[in-house]
């Protein structure tokens, strides 16, 4: 084929326009410390890589949130170990008070400390954490959630639960609303209490009370009636005979799945009465305290029976509250576990991410270099095979 | 004897003419559309002195150019491919490095936008992380609107090297008619040889023309050369029809290319050439790109919009909407025979079915419509008429005409191309960022059964009815009804709905138990909505609910960045194919210098040779008169 001179050095361009395109392109992957910098150099990684970007900084966020819920957690978790140490006190206070050696004001003694416990759970309950919110609001963390009344306290807060994303798609309560924690406290022994009537005149005490077997209660309401110091009947809602019995000092008396320890001597025609456990508020049991040991009784006679029957009951409120405060605990110490065991993930998910996009767009130096190398190489000897073959002319050799 | 003196005169001339073919040669060795020229010797006619036939020298019979119409038409055709692929990839390359791997910042503003509702999540009452939320909408916004500004940007320039190739082509086609005026002219007067120089110049012209567009050529028996541009004339004989510019029958903004030999644009027939690449790069690169970020800033919009409307601000309000966009562009063709408009809207469930196409309405005779895809005209399905009362729905987009069309009407429809250009971030106030739930639901305090109650969700943001406070009361084991309605059923976990929400009960409620669902009014520390709205980053809204937006960025990134790379592999491999076209075309039509250097040497031992025969008949000559000379003297 004829070979113009025009020719090769119209193509000679071309090929050094090619040379040094490729060149800035390695050159700007290098100073740019990555394998490709437009979508077009890699198309699919690049999708990819913004994919795994967005994944990335969705899991950091997870991580910043989880960080968030572990601080939130840990107060509530603080505040409720407060509200056990203060329960247990009340409930030495009240054991305390319940001994037959004590005195009316010795009693208003103990009603004062027990009113300083009222006041400390009310400001446990009405906990900010740093950012100024009340952690047992519910939803409505702006203003105080409890207020103390006459007989408890009012709650002004909702149910709701704030939920933080701590995966996708895995959330983790935030806290526990004032409600569930405070409010909803069964009385009793969680199933069903036992009371004595206020117009009792023995000493008849209530004690133990357990369901022996929960299939057979049936949720009812029972009245224990003794027609005799030594006979007792239990009467259904109806007024039907469940079941009677002789009574000794200290028997138990067994009926629908239920049992309910009485010792003492109840008179004739005295009552308990065996009804479904409700909730009740822990304010409202601090109060029944506070207020019973303020009523002044004498520790003898019908009336102290009364008293300490109304303590007792007391007692078991306590217990229900301090099962209650384990539970919430316990539930937030696995809220805890599920955030350290996601963080664990998440870090491991995070480096796995951070390793794709490096292979993916990380640039490889050596061989960056190298191709830069024989990029420039190819260059220097296409300039030089220019140089030399433009001196090839036969005009030169005619003289 | 005069033999001698004419048949080397004959020689010299011929022999200086061919070096001055050769000398031509070299001068023109590096001016364009110049063809190697050579001299056309033939040997003069002979003379009889009656015995033998005697040869009376050379003649030069003409001088012609080495010129293959086939190499030629080759390497047009191929450089009007190159000249397509060259402004194609001018403009996909531009985008390329203008959007790099994130377009241009957009991906990581949208994923500062996702975390920061999610930092709104974690603190629903911080005004500082709703103020964050706020500028990070802003910051999607401008994202948006810079990646768009830029493509406007292109089709811009694309408009003005429209109307430069035009003037161009005009310019050329001017050149070229006036060309075949002398040509014919000198050929008539040349006994019908042609002139080379014009003939070069024409070539040239012809080639220069085929950068900008891709033309067929015929050449007419008095030489003069006919060139046809998109099936219609650009120059018969000494006549030029003009190309001109016209605006888009939808927008009068971009250009398309008439014709002064028709009424009808001939654009569609453009496909090569400068001016080919130019509109396939709007038809193909832009506006696509465009109205696929379209597409992703409208899903980002609606979606974020329409969980706002779902809760409740810090005022105890139901949200505003967050971001606002252009609504879908919907123009009737300036061709139409009457003045019937179309609006179209993008129906709130529609993201699941939107596309960044664009669809062409046509109205057929009866009063019926038909839809076809407005890139390929493949035939689209819908729904409805296209009246107020049953709008046209085509993929998500509902579409509502002025009145009855006449047939033939044409109207484009445009769901997403100007959503990316026009999205603004319209809420100022953090504090009416709604990251709390509408609805609280919660259980009666003097309800003695296990029923617990969820906090609720809602399902339609817009039902008026939604902030109504609404009581559940158990009449019966199993049985509830809302507001003392009628009884339904009730199970223990099943969703109960009513007024836009959606609540779940389980445990076991006694009779007359109650469970309420109110405003979330106080609800100022609740989170609910900003996490839903947090997670639309990656929560599969089109396409059925399989791309989220991040999905679809990610797609974009690619999509762009696969075409951009087609276009440059596809314009390497026409370079290296235009190259060996012209190569081809130089090997017959061009100098080459060592070949002209031996030519000149031949020529000129040629003149010397032809010389000596002119002195040696000079030497006879005076031979001969010096001898008679002898004899007279």
């Amino acid at each position: 084929m004829r070979i113009t001179q025009g020719t090769g050095q119209q193509q000679f361009l071309t090929a050094i326009n090619a040379l040094d395109e490729s060149i800035n392109q390695t050159q700007g992957q290098i100073s740019a410390n990555q394998s490709f910098t437009t979508a077009s150099q890699n198309p699919i990684a690049a999708g990819e890589v913004n994919n795994y970007n967005q994944t990335l900084a969705q899991s950091q966020q997870f991580s910043t949130n989880a960080t968030g819920v572990q601080a939130n957690l840990n107060t509530e978790d603080s505040t409720l170990s407060q509200v056990q140490n203060q329960l247990n006190s009340l409930r030495s206070l009240v054991l305390e008070a319940n001994s037959g050696t004590l005195t009316a004001s010795n009693r208003q003694a103990i009603a004062s400390q027990a009113q300083q416990i009222q006041n400390s759970l009310l400001t446990l309950a009405n906990t900010q954490n740093g950012n100024g919110e009340y952690i047992f609001a519910g939803y409505a963390v702006q203003s105080q959630p409890f207020t103390l009344t006459a007989a408890g306290a009012t709650y002004s807060g909702d149910s709701g639960v704030r939920q933080v994303e701590i995966a996708a798609g895995q959330t983790v309560a935030n806290g526990d609303s004032g409600d569930t924690v405070f409010n909803q406290i069964s009385t009793g022994n969680g199933t069903f209490t036992v009371a004595a009537n206020s117009a009792n005149t023995g000493t008849g005490l209530i004690g133990a009370s357990t369901v022996s077997d929960p299939t057979q209660y049936d949720g009812g309401t029972y009245t224990i009636k003794f027609t005799a110091p030594d006979t007792y009947q239990v009467l259904n809602s109806a007024n039907t005979v469940v079941s009677s019995g002789s009574y000794q000092d200290g028997t138990t008396i067994s009926f629908d799945g239920l049992q309910v320890a009485l010792s003492g001597a109840p008179a004739t025609g005295d009552s308990f009465t065996v009804a479904p456990s409700t909730n009740q508020s822990l304010f409202s049991t601090v109060q029944n305290i506070v207020n019973v040991l303020n009523s002044g009784v004498t520790t003898t006679g019908g009336s102290s029976t009364a008293l300490n029957n109304n303590l007792a009951g007391s007692i078991n409120n306590i217990d229900q509250a301090l099962a209650q405060m384990s539970d919430v605990r316990a539930s937030v110490g696995g809220r805890l576990n599920a955030i350290t065991a996601q963080q664990s993930v998440a870090t491991t998910q995070q480096t796995q991410l951070q390793t794709s996009i490096s292979n993916l767009q990380g640039l490889n130096y050596a061989q960056a270099i190298t191709q830069l190398d024989q990029q420039n190489t190819t260059l220097q000897a296409a300039l030089q095979a220019y140089t030399m073959t433009q001196g090839l002319s036969l005009f030169k050799y005619i003289q | 004897m005069s033999d001698i003196f004419q048949i080397s005169v004959s020689a010299l001339q011929a022999f200086q003419q061919a070096i001055n073919v050769t000398s031509n040669n070299v001068a023109n060795a590096n001016t364009p559309g110049y063809d190697k020229e050579s001299i056309n010797l033939q040997e003069a006619l002979p003379q009889s002195n009656g015995v033998a036939t005697v040869g009376s020298g050379v003649a030069v019979e003409g001088i012609s150019r080495a010129y293959s119409q086939t190499a030629a038409n080759q390497n047009n055709a191929s450089q009007a491919s190159l000249g397509q692929l060259n402004a194609l990839q001018s403009y996909s390359s531009q985008i390329d490095n203008l959007f790099g791997t994130t377009i241009g910042g957009l991906s990581t503003a949208v994923q500062g936008y996702y975390s920061a509702w999610q930092t709104v999540a974690n603190d629903p009452t911080s005004t500082a992380a709703r103020q964050a939320l706020l500028n990070q909408a802003q910051s999607v916004a401008s994202s948006f609107q810079n990646a768009s500004g830029q493509l406007n940007a292109l089709n811009g320039d694309i408009n003005q090297q429209i109307s430069t190739d035009v003037q161009q082509v005009n310019s050329i086609s001017s050149a070229i008619a006036t060309l075949n005026n002398q040509i014919t002219q000198s050929t008539a007067q040349n006994g019908g040889q042609a002139p080379n120089e014009l003939l070069d110049q024409r070539d040239q012209q012809v080639a220069n023309l085929s950068k900008i567009v891709g033309v067929s050529t015929t050449t007419d028996s008095n030489g003069a050369l006919n060139v046809f541009v998109g099936g219609q004339p650009l120059v018969l004989q000494g006549q030029t029809y003009q190309l001109k510019t016209v605006g888009n029958q939808y927008n009068a903004s971009q250009l398309e290319i008439g014709t002064s030999a028709s009424t009808a644009t001939i654009s569609s027939a453009i496909t090569s050439g400068d001016l080919g690449g130019l509109l396939a790069a709007r038809n193909q690169v832009v506006n696509p790109a465009l109205s696929q970020l379209g597409q992703v800033a409208t899903t980002l919009a609606q979606t974020a919009n329409t969980q706002q409307a779902q809760g409740l601000d810090l005022h105890g309000a139901l949200g505003t909407a967050l971001f606002s966009t252009g609504s879908p562009l919907a123009t009737a063709s300036s061709l139409n025979s009457d003045n019937v408009t179309a609006s179209a809207t993008i129906n709130s469930n529609g993201l699941g079915s939107l596309t960044a196409d664009s669809y062409v309405i046509t109205a057929k005779a009866g009063g019926t419509l038909s839809v076809s895809n407005a890139s390929d005209g493949s035939s689209v399905s819908f729904t409805g008429a296209g009246t107020a009362a049953n709008p046209l729905v085509v993929n998500g987009v509902s579409i509502v005409l002025s009145g009855t069309p006449a047939a033939g009407d044409q109207f484009l429809i445009q769901p997403t191309a100007q959503a990316a250009s026009t999205i603004k971030s319209v809420l100022s106030d953090p504090t009416k960022v709604a990251a709390a739930g509408a609805v609280i639901a919660t259980a009666g305090t003097s309800n003695t059964g296990s029923g617990q109650i969820t906090s609720g969700t809602v399902l339609d943001g817009t039902n008026p009815n939604l902030l109504t406070p609404a009581t559940i009361t158990f009449t019966g084991a199993n049985t509830y009804s809302i507001n003392g309605g009628a009884n339904q059923a009730y199970t223990a976990g099943s969703n109960i709905a009513a007024n836009g929400w959606q609540v779940q009960i389980s445990g076991t409620p006694a009779v007359g138990d109650t469970f309420s669902v109110a405003s979330n009014t106080a609800g100022t520390g609740d989170n609910r909505n900003a996490i839903i709205a947090g997670d639309q980053q990656t929560t599969g809204v089109l396409n059925s609910g399989t791309i989220s937006v991040t999905g679809a960025l990610s797609g974009l990134i690619t999509g762009l960045g696969s075409q951009a790379q087609q276009i440059n592999t596809a314009q390497a491999a026409q370079t290296q194919v235009a190259n060996q076209a012209q190569t081809s075309l130089q090997s017959t039509s061009g100098v080459n210098l060592d070949e002209e250097a031996a030519s000149l040497l031949q020529w000129q031992q040629s003149y010397q040779a032809a010389a000596q025969a002119l002195a040696i008949g000079n030497s006879l000559f005076t031979t001969l008169i010096n001898s008679v000379n002898g004899t007279f003297t």
